[in-house]
């Protein structure tokens, strides 16, 4: 399931190649394993969906741009949440009038006021890290919710994981 | 100052009893009549009594247990001012029992006693041997629609008034009597600001919407502040209680809003952009996170909301300022080194140095009103979160809380007996109130809907 992917993904990191092409710095925090791959050695990222379902898109997510995901007490970016914002990018880059708001979303873990900063910092570096791959700054927007908005209402890891997040809306 | 105006004559047989306890003195129309006496013969010094107050304060070992009080019921004559005089004990009886700081001994039964000459005066001897510290009592009466309230209050041992005065109010509002009685009670045996007169401002969604609340410091009189509902955070009452700041997102984004609380108007302070937790340092300045530049840094906020200076220049999360009394430093969370951890800011000298060692999530500090300790909270790896006290230099930290899920938002009252805060024990998340110390947690007040964040502080 997750190699069936990597075809879609290629071609989205080539696409990406070529939009950051304009933008000499690197994504930040990006690795070996979010960089620009050849097609024919497609890019060890684990896994995101070539369209509206997979990593980024569940029930909560209905626009064109998938959500990104975070751990517990962490703004930073893994390998999938990087394949997911480079495919956002790519969408963005061949969508030039569309603009987007990024939500930054916490679990109902820990104390509210550090999560609204932390979930402020979450939108922020998923929305650096689109910059750096060469969108306007201009068109992408932040809010934190902290975790006064979560989408799963559960009380375990399993609501939790789906509650921290980075949501894209379309303006 | 005295009350002679107390006694009027005609029939004694509304009069009620000092206390239900003493029934003895039930049936004795002639022995209240003696008692009233008594008191007059009591009360027979002057205010300046009040000038007695340091010197009570120094006799009282710093540290001692609870203050043992015998409390009588304000004698009253006629069946309106008996039914104040009721109303009036219960309210002193209550405020008195929340501060958590008194050990109410019911009186005597031969509370009062016949000297030689015939005249009945208070009967010390009985109130040393029950290990009564403290006597309060007084009269009241009805003057021109409004009551008057004589108390006089007695050290035991020794026999020696420490305060004699009086207190005039309206029929309707009884309860302000009362508290103002009590503030003084507490301010002079403590010599500390007491708790009667504070509010505390808090978070509701009772209406859907979380917007801001305050109460009374029993959790009385409550009031909705804002209705703004979009999402209104962490509110925070100036040190003199004229101005409220807050987080709330009727722009979109956090941002710091303060309220003038004398006609509710509110100001935004939008060029600073978005804004988290604010905190006051002083009544000229209010410090929030703000993230215009880049970064989370604390910044310093006139109330115009124009841009003082910024205190914080860490990379990383810097949030929740609260300062100690003088304003020269601050408690803040930083995740500098990765999780969240509590520091101190001086701000004479720049120095930062980190408080809070154990455990990998410490937030929420909250500085003293006397200065020597900071309370926060500390999330535990098998989720629940407790509230704990440091002293400034990082000894002494203590757990006041436990096995209780999450216990937040720790907020010293105006003296800094008490402390009020977040719990969902009960699931929902309410208001508590507990001593400086943990002991004496209790429900602060019954509404609908989850309450949070409260903040304490002093309004006249």
């Amino acid at each position: 399931m997750k190699k069936s992917v990597y075809g879609f993904l290629a071609l989205a990191l080539m696409f990406t190649a070529g939009c950051s092409s304009k933008n000499a710095v690197a994504p930040s925090g990006a690795d070996e394993a979010s960089a620009p791959a050849p097609a024919e050695a497609p890019a060890p990222v684990s896994s995101v969906a070539s369209g509206p379902s997979g990593y980024g898109f569940d029930e909560y997510q209905t626009g064109p741009l998938g959500d990104v995901f975070y751990e517990f007490d962490s703004s930073e970016l893994a390998a999938d949440a990087q394949a997911q914002l480079q495919q956002n990018a790519t969408w963005m880059g061949s969508n030039a009038a569309a603009s987007t708001m990024i939500e930054g979303h916490c679990d109902e873990r820990g104390t509210s006021e550090y999560n609204l900063a932390l979930g402020e910092r979450r939108a922020a570096t998923a929305k650096e890290y689109i910059v750096r791959l060469g969108i306007p700054s201009s068109r992408i927007e932040t809010v934190s919710y902290g975790e006064e908005k979560p989408f799963a209402t559960g009380h375990d890891e399993a609501a939790w994981s789906k509650n921290r997040r980075a949501h894209f809306i379309l303006k | 100052m005295c009350i002679y105006v107390l006694l009027p004559s005609g029939t004694m047989n509304d009069i009620q009893p000092i206390n239900e306890t003493t029934v003895s003195m039930r049936h004795s129309i002639r022995r209240t009549a003696a008692l009233l006496l008594a008191f007059i013969a009591c009360f027979s010094f002057p205010l300046s009594a009040m000038a007695l107050e340091g010197e009570y304060i120094a006799i009282r070992k710093e540290g001692a247990g609870r203050i043992a009080l015998v409390l009588g019921k304000p004698l009253a004559e006629g069946g309106k001012a008996s039914a104040w005089s009721a109303e009036l004990d219960r309210e002193i009886r209550e405020g008195l029992a929340f501060t958590g700081i008194f050990n109410m001994i019911p009186p005597p039964m031969n509370l009062f006693e016949t000297g030689a000459s015939g005249k009945r005066t208070l009967n010390f001897g009985a109130l040393n041997s029950i290990g009564a510290e403290i006597f309060a009592g007084g009269s009241l009466s009805a003057e021109a629609g409004q009551v008057k309230l004589s108390m006089a209050v007695y050290e035991t041992f020794g026999a020696k008034p420490i305060l004699s005065k009086v207190y005039t109010g309206r029929p309707d509002n009884l309860r302000a009597i009362a508290h103002a009685f009590s503030a003084d009670l507490v301010q002079l045996l403590t010599g500390r600001r007491s708790v009667f007169g504070s509010s505390i401002v808090f978070v509701s969604n009772r209406s859907g919407f979380k917007e801001i609340y305050s109460c009374a410091f029993d959790g009385s009189s409550l009031s909705q502040l804002t209705r703004s509902r979009s999402i209104s955070l962490t509110p925070s009452l100036s040190p003199d209680g004229t101005r409220l700041a807050y987080t709330d997102y009727s722009s979109g984004r956090p941002g710091l809003k303060i309220m003038n609380m004398a006609d509710r108007r509110v100001s935004s302070v939008r060029q600073s952009g978005v804004s988290i937790d604010p905190g006051w340092r002083s009544n000229a300045e209010v410090a929030t996170t703000l993230s215009f530049e880049g970064d989370q840094d604390i910044y310093l906020v006139r109330p115009d909301g124009t841009l003082a200076r910024r205190v914080t220049s860490s990379r990383g999360i810097d949030l929740s300022p609260s300062f100690s009394p003088d304003g020269t430093k601050m408690a803040f969370v930083s995740a500098r080194f990765g999780n969240p951890q509590v520091f101190i800011l001086d701000l004479g000298t720049g120095q930062t140095r980190r408080l809070t060692y154990n455990g990998n999530y410490n937030t929420q500090p909250s500085w003293s009103p006397a200065g020597d300790k900071i309370a926060y909270t500390t999330m535990e790896k098998n989720g629940e979160i407790n509230i704990f006290t440091i002293r400034p230099d990082g000894s002494g930290a203590t757990q006041l809380t436990s096995g209780a899920r999450e216990n937040e938002s720790p907020s010293w009252s105006p003296c800094g007996d008490m402390i009020v805060f977040t719990s969902g024990r009960q699931g929902q998340k309410k208001l508590y109130v507990m001593n400086a110390n943990g002991e004496n947690q209790r429900r602060l007040l019954q509404m609908e809907g989850e309450q949070m964040q409260p903040s304490w502080s002093f309004i006249r």
